[in-house]
């Protein structure tokens, strides 16, 4: 063994790891467009109205025994399509048994569904440089600013307008993410939202009211002060997270960057005050993070009793029936802020490999997972929120019920800032993280994320 | 390390010789396709890459010059900052568990009662995975974890209070630890100043007991094989033990210390596993690494893949980690030599 061997070893450990890709990416929530979802998309494409077979059975919320909604078209014959996402058992069996509807209306098609329930995002890269990518597979906005615009996603409108369906037929700012040039490149099959998820002993504990949706951020502040005096719970729980402060930039009226992704804003006197407020509770120790209590997320320490509130998704709902069935849990619409009421969108989608040897029949079944009747049936089981607007109020857990909500405050927005979004948002976790330690100013830390956030809308 | 080749006999006048060489050529085969294609191939196009944008998708790539180099040796850029980190991390790493290994091999080498089961103990780490080992690590720094009882009750047998540490969230660096013990502090712009991070030692902790029982094992089978004569010889002429192991064992020792101090270097250079599953490069970036740095560019975890950045930085790694292997072996070598 030599001193070049030594050399050539290394760089091919190294080209190992960056090449096979041997572990997970830290991926986060996902996130799409800027746009308020009550505005409508600036669309252009050849999306064609839903023919009046479509609507008719749009009106009820029975979508389940609807006839067809979405046409069925043609698809190549002894169709096999691969498909896979992440999820755990439960995910898994949902979209099974969405397998079996399809086959319903396709029987010919054969659908081989192969979950890879971690590191997808890593996995479905490294298989994509290797052409041996799965034909139908959920998108995010990692996937969707890595695959959309270097032409590995197969525009699906041709196949919608056939079919008819219409980018109408969704909510509006779910879509925007997955729209490149007027193209759609995947259809929103759910999304998320954040309500203030409690623990209403704790209110008790502390002789105070619960949250109401009436509820403003000096009430939320009075109350985390109030329990976190009390001492038996910690006020509220925050990790250093940009998705957990959208919300709170948002209701401030600020946003991370500008309409046209060009500018940073994180250092708008909007995002500032709304950083002034959480690190003026991180000061007075009424919030605290998971760790702190020693938690792995804020919903653990819901569950385990140790924090009063936290802002939280409707995961929430499966979460605590799983693992801690006999904790009793509330929530409510998240805090008005200083502009308004505000939340934070997350949205996954379903899109195509242009790649793949049965686009038709791919494309039918995009369609078919993200169509109002197999959504509808979807929503019932209590696992994701429709992506289609009228099917938003089939949500059966009230607690789930209250957290949806969110998706239709005037200042709710999706966290999406164009093709950088994962390195603009990283930023601005970055800054809060700098402000939880101790380590800077609001106003240091924020000032230098706007660097870093001009850089990374740079493209830098 | 010299290669011996056999004694020319007139390759192409023997058909015999010939015959042996195509016969060894042939077994070759398989190992030499495999290394062309996926070690040979894969470096060269790797270096081809680092002058180009490429996305993994679209191909051909397009061509920047050095771009990704200038882009990564920019001062202010996170491969500096990888670098910087990386440093501290060898500095410390391998000194300590190179002396570690070897006194634990001394120990060990003495036959004392109940070698053998001390064998296998220290051992145990460095058989099980490094991803294993990291988790149980996770469990004792967690802020909640046993690192902090234990210390707790330490302090508490002693009545004082201990207050919990975050060790994986902790980006105090040891020089502004000091300087804050004085009163000052050192600021963020600063970061270069303010030494290894504690989250950053403490996987520094966690790496040296990992990786010491290995090289211990290397240095024990090396010790078995120093001459008891030299040692009798020693003893005759009224060495003590201390004399014995710096004049005997240490410059016997010393070309499996080579071997351990660049096989460590080249580890610690390319630590990833602990950065990647305890604090993916924080926190405020102070445990970032080379390698994660690339990984992370490579599969864009934050955007679209950059793998001609990726690649830059891959390529600049490998210069550095040469450069250091170089002169480590001329400098032990040469000890060597001179003994």
């Amino acid at each position: 063994m030599n001193k070049k061997l030594f050399a050539s070893f290394s760089i091919v450990l190294i080209l190992a790891f960056a090449l096979t890709a041997c572990g997970p990416a830290a991926t986060e929530a996902p996130a799409a467009t800027e746009a308020p979802m009550t505005e409508a998309p600036a669309e252009e494409e050849p999306a064609t109205e839903a023919p009046a077979a479509t609507e008719a059975a749009t009106e009820s919320t029975d979508a389940t025994e609807a006839p067809v909604a979405e046409g069925v078209i043609e698809v190549e014959e002894g169709a096999t399509i691969v498909f896979s996402g992440w999820g755990d058992d439960t995910e898994q069996q949902v979209y099974r048994d969405s397998i079996e509807r399809f086959n319903a209306l396709y029987p010919d098609v054969t659908v081989d569904y192969q979950p890879i329930p971690a590191d997808f995002q890593t996995k479905l890269k490294a298989a994509m440089a290797g052409g041996t990518a799965p034909d139908v597979f959920y998108v995010d906005d990692q996937l969707m600013t890595a695959f959309g615009p270097t032409g590995q996603l197969l525009p699906l409108d041709e196949y919608m307008a056939e079919a008819g369906v219409s980018r109408d037929d969704f909510i509006p700012a779910l879509l925007s993410i997955f729209t490149l040039d007027g193209k759609t490149y995947a259809l929103p099959k759910d999304w998320g939202t954040l309500g203030l998820v409690y623990l209403p002993e704790a209110f008790a504990d502390a002789g105070i009211d619960e949250p109401t949706a009436d509820w403003t951020w000096d009430d939320l502040k009075a109350a985390a002060d109030a329990i976190a005096a009390k001492g038996t719970y910690a006020g509220f729980c925050q990790g250093a997270d940009w998705a957990r402060f959208a919300p709170f930039a948002f209701g401030a009226g600020g946003a991370y960057a500008n309409e046209d992704f060009t500018t940073a804003m994180v250092d708008s006197p909007e995002v500032i005050e709304a950083a002034n407020f959480i690190a003026g509770m991180k000061e007075d120790g009424s919030l605290v993070t998971a760790a702190d209590v020693g938690a792995g997320w804020c919903g653990e320490a819901i569950g385990k009793k140790l924090v009063a509130m936290t802002y939280e998704g409707g995961w929430m709902v499966n979460y605590m029936r799983t693992d801690f069935a006999d904790v009793e849990w509330k929530a409510v619409p998240l805090p008005t802020g200083p502009e308004g009421k505000a939340d934070v969108i997350f949205t996954n989608g379903i899109g195509v490999n242009a790649a793949t040897q049965y686009p038709r029949a791919a494309a039918a079944f995009a369609m078919f997972l993200t169509g109002r009747e197999n959504q509808g049936e979807i929503v019932e089981t209590g696992f994701a929120y429709s992506t289609h607007p009228d099917q938003i109020d089939m949500v059966v857990d009230p607690n789930d019920a209250a957290i949806a909500q969110g998706g239709t405050f005037d200042l709710t927005r999706v966290a999406y800032w164009g093709p950088n979004t994962g390195k603009v948002n990283d930023a601005v976790s970055k800054a809060l993280e700098r402000i939880y330690l101790g380590d800077q100013t609001v106003e240091e830390a924020f000032a230098q994320a706007q660097e870093e956030v001009q850089a990374a809308l740079d493209g830098q | 390390m010299t290669v011996t080749t056999p004694p020319r006999r007139g390759f192409f006048n023997n058909p015999r010789a010939r015959q042996e060489a195509l016969a060894a050529y042939l077994f070759l085969l398989p190992y030499l396709i495999v290394t062309l294609v996926f070690t040979v191939g894969v470096i060269l196009f790797a270096f081809y890459i680092s002058f180009n944008q490429f996305n993994l998708f679209t191909w051909p790539p397009e061509w920047v010059g050095l771009d990704n180099y200038i882009r990564a040796l920019s001062p202010k850029g996170q491969f500096v900052r990888s670098l910087v980190n990386v440093i501290w991390y060898v500095i410390i790493v391998v000194p300590l568990q190179t002396s570690l290994a070897l006194a634990l091999a001394t120990l060990i080498n003495t036959k004392v009662r109940g070698s053998q089961v001390f064998r296998t103990l220290f051992y145990a780490p460095s058989v099980a995975s490094s991803v294993v080992i990291t988790m149980i690590f996770w469990w004792l720094y967690l802020k909640t974890g046993y690192l902090n009882y234990f210390l707790t009750q330490l302090w508490a047998a002693f009545g004082a209070e201990w207050t919990a540490v975050e060790w994986l969230n902790n980006p105090r660096g040891l020089i502004q630890l000091i300087v804050q013990a004085f009163g000052g502090d050192i600021p963020s712009s600063l970061w270069y100043l303010r030494g290894p991070s504690v989250t950053w030692m403490a996987i520094m902790f966690q790496n040296i007991f990992t990786t010491a029982p290995t090289f211990m094992l290397m240095f024990l089978a090396a010790l078995q094989e120093i001459p008891p004569p030299l040692y009798e010889a020693a003893a005759i002429d009224g060495a003590n033990n201390r004399q014995q192991f710096w004049k005997i064992t240490v410059p016997m020792l010393r070309p499996v210390i080579l071997l351990i101090v660049v096989l460590g270097t080249i580890g610690t250079w390319q630590v990833f596993d602990q950065v990647k599953i305890l604090t993916a490069g924080g926190p405020l970036n102070t445990t970032l690494v080379p390698v994660y740095l690339i990984y992370s560019e490579a599969i864009g975890t934050n955007g679209p893949p950059t793998v001609g950045y990726a690649s830059a930085m891959a390529v600049l790694l490998a210069a550095i980690i040469f450069f250091f292997t170089y002169i480590q072996r001329r400098y032990i070598e040469s000890g060597t030599e001179s003994f």
